[in-house]
């Protein structure tokens, strides 16, 4: 009965209370926090503009740079409580550069000269945005929690083991295990997969049936993805947007698209499996072949919008560098595949590995519905 | 042939034959969001128009191929319709205020290999353009749970049409909260995917906690993955009572 009556949800004015204090806590003390940073922090008490200038590129693109003079305190450090004068510039568009204004606080560095009228002087740096992102970061759990409820507990509770699976691994990796990075995001796999179904649909043949179509699913559009890169020799794949990096990149490049693909499948996989386990369970005696035809008309829904879901997902990044590629003069034809070209294969891979699922998942859940059957 | 072309090859023999004439139109329907983004590209390199307004534009055209191309114009996917229309409009307010006060326009001090040779004055808004791209980026899931929940209540209404509206309205809700989860897990595990260069990045760079949450990189991937989670449930209650509000209507009149 207990169990029944929190499943209708209600909403348990207790967790909110605690999840209230907590937050207001966090929120004082992330605006306190500055002591624990070594990079000074000042909070800009005046920002006046100095000098502005329109600028022409070779590109014809106009833009107005300004540069502003900011009076400043210091937070922490050495020079706690003093003022100190900041130099920054900062452009309209704003590619690489802010303005700041009255009440932010940055990160600066302090310079060894001091002003005429004997204050210390230096350059803006950063915004501190730590703030920021524990304010969000509540928005998101009250209103998962709020519509929600028990539902969007559990969707916060595995994406909060997710991302701390995932940084225990990244620590392995990069300490660790630096060769083995397939072998780690392999096995973080089948764990993301685990807590994430077991956590939506709790411990019972659905959830198994799905677990197993998930990872069979990954890991054969994983081979196709692969096979096909080592075919066609990579050509059309241009990786110079990971190229920051020290590793080898063709593997880190591998291991997102079976990051990337695992929850898109999952959720195909789910969605087939608790529907034909509630056809099942509403009238037992129902045809295979009834059963397998309804799989594949939920299949069909489902396909065009996950992969429309993994489609933006992924594009949608690149835009900010493909206008800026397109405002130097690169012809589109350049700028495309220059930016597109990994995460169009991350969308595509994303997308077989999704429609793969759709037959997979269903006999995986006939093959656990007719040993049920059998067993009855 | 190059390794997109044969990847978009195999998906579209594997769409069509898994999906039969849906799945083909589901292939070009990802064609023609292609075209939205091209669209928006074109729109969006022009200073004088505001980003913001392109995005809008852009929402409805992505929303009509999700919802019209793909299914049809019906009462569903019209209720679908205007249900997203709503919570993206009001997700971008505060996402362009909090990207405004966040400053996580352009691009970080990580980044600054990528753009050398480029020139940054380029006169675009750059935050209106961030705003944008975590708009957009959770469209495809908003579209999802609007359609998912305004075609189960009409179902649901039709097999017992004497549901009043709050009862309706709850089983919409129920509808939305078993997508919730699903849907958020997709996108989670699609960012992930998309910024594990960042993240290895983040640790060979040796980044302490502090710097690593005020980096621009990352407040700016924090903002896109919990405003995607937002918007997904945003939405719910809104499609979940419009859709209760039509039905109710309906049997009145």
């Amino acid at each position: 009965m207990n169990g029944r009556r929190r499943k209708q949800g209600r909403p348990a004015w207790g967790l909110y209370a605690i999840l209230l204090i907590i937050c207001a806590g966090s929120l004082y003390a992330v605006h306190h926090n500055q002591t624990l940073y070594d990079r000074p922090i000042a909070e800009v008490l005046t920002a006046d503009v100095t000098e502005q200038e329109e600028t022409t590129d070779v590109h014809r693109n106009t833009d107005v740079v300004t540069s502003q003079m900011l009076t400043a305190e210091l937070k922490n450090g050495e020079w706690k409580g003093q003022e100190i004068e900041l130099l920054n510039d900062y452009s309209k568009s704003g590619v690489y550069d802010q303005k700041y204004a009255a009440g932010d606080e940055i990160f600066v560095t302090i310079s060894g000269k001091r002003a005429e009228d004997g204050k210390l002087t230096g350059e803006a740096v950063d915004l501190k945005r730590d703030g920021y992102v524990v304010l969000i970061g509540w928005l998101f759990v009250f209103i998962l929690l709020l519509i929600g409820r028990r539902k969007g507990l559990f969707a916060l509770i595995s994406f909060a083991v997710n991302v701390l699976l995932l940084t225990v691994a990244l620590d392995l990796y990069v300490d660790h295990f630096p060769s083995g990075l397939l072998v780690i995001i392999g096995l973080c796999a089948v764990l993301f997969t685990a807590v994430s179904l077991l956590l939506v649909s709790g411990f019972n043949d659905k959830t198994y049936a799905a677990i197993i179509a998930t990872l069979i699913g990954t890991t054969v559009s994983l081979a196709i993805a692969c096979l096909v890169i080592w075919l066609m020799e990579g050509k059309g794949l241009r990786y110079e947007e990971m190229q920051f990096l020290t590793r080898p990149y063709h593997t880190v490049f591998i291991a997102g698209l079976f990051i990337g693909s695992l929850g898109a499948i999952m959720d195909v996989s789910i969605t087939i499996s608790s529907s034909l386990f509630a056809l099942y369970e509403q009238n037992p005696d129902i045809a295979d072949s009834e059963l397998l035809a309804s799989g594949r008309e939920i299949g069909k829904d489902v396909m065009g919008t996950i992969t429309s879901i993994l489609f933006f997902a992924y594009l949608t990044g690149s835009l900010p560098m493909l206008i800026l590629y397109l405002k130097n003069a690169a012809p589109l034809s350049f700028a495309l595949p220059m930016n597109l070209s990994l995460e169009v294969a991350r969308a595509l891979t994303g997308g077989i590995g999704i429609v793969l699922t759709i037959p997979v998942a269903l006999h995986t859940v006939m093959y656990f519905i007719r040993r049920r059957g059998a067993a009855a | 042939m190059n390794v997109i072309m044969v990847l978009a090859a195999i998906l579209f023999v594997l769409m069509a034959l898994v999906g039969g004439s849906k799945g083909v139109r589901s292939f070009f329907a990802l064609f023609l969001n292609f075209g939205v983004l091209v669209f928006m590209l074109f729109f969006m390199t022009n200073p004088d128009v505001n980003p913001v307004i392109v995005t809008f534009f852009a929402s409805i055209l992505v929303c009509c191929i999700g919802l019209f191309f793909i299914n049809d114009v019906n009462s569903k996917t019209v209720i679908a319709f205007v249900s997203t229309m709503i919570v993206i409009s009001v997700l971008l307010f505060f996402i362009v205020k909090l990207s405004d006060g966040m400053m996580i326009q352009g691009f970080g001090e990580e980044e600054t290999e990528s753009l050398s040779g480029l020139s940054l004055y380029v006169g675009v808004d750059f935050v209106k353009v961030g705003a944008s791209v975590v708009i957009i980026s959770t469209i495809g899931a908003i579209l999802d749970v609007a359609i998912s929940i305004t075609s189960s209540m009409q179902e649901m209404h039709r097999r017992n049409p004497r549901l009043q509206r709050d009862e309706l309205a709850a089983a919409g809700m129920d509808v939305g909260r078993d997508i919730l989860g699903t849907d958020t897990n997709t996108l989670f595990f699609a960012f992930f995917g998309g910024y594990l260069a960042l993240l290895i990045w983040f640790k060979d760079l040796h980044y302490s906690v502090g710097e690593i949450i005020n980096a621009k990189v990352f407040s700016s991937e924090v903002l896109l993955v919990f405003s995607a989670g937002i918007g997904v449930a945003l939405v719910i209650p809104v499609a979940s009572w419009l859709s209760a509000a039509y039905l109710v209507r309906k049997r009145a009149s």
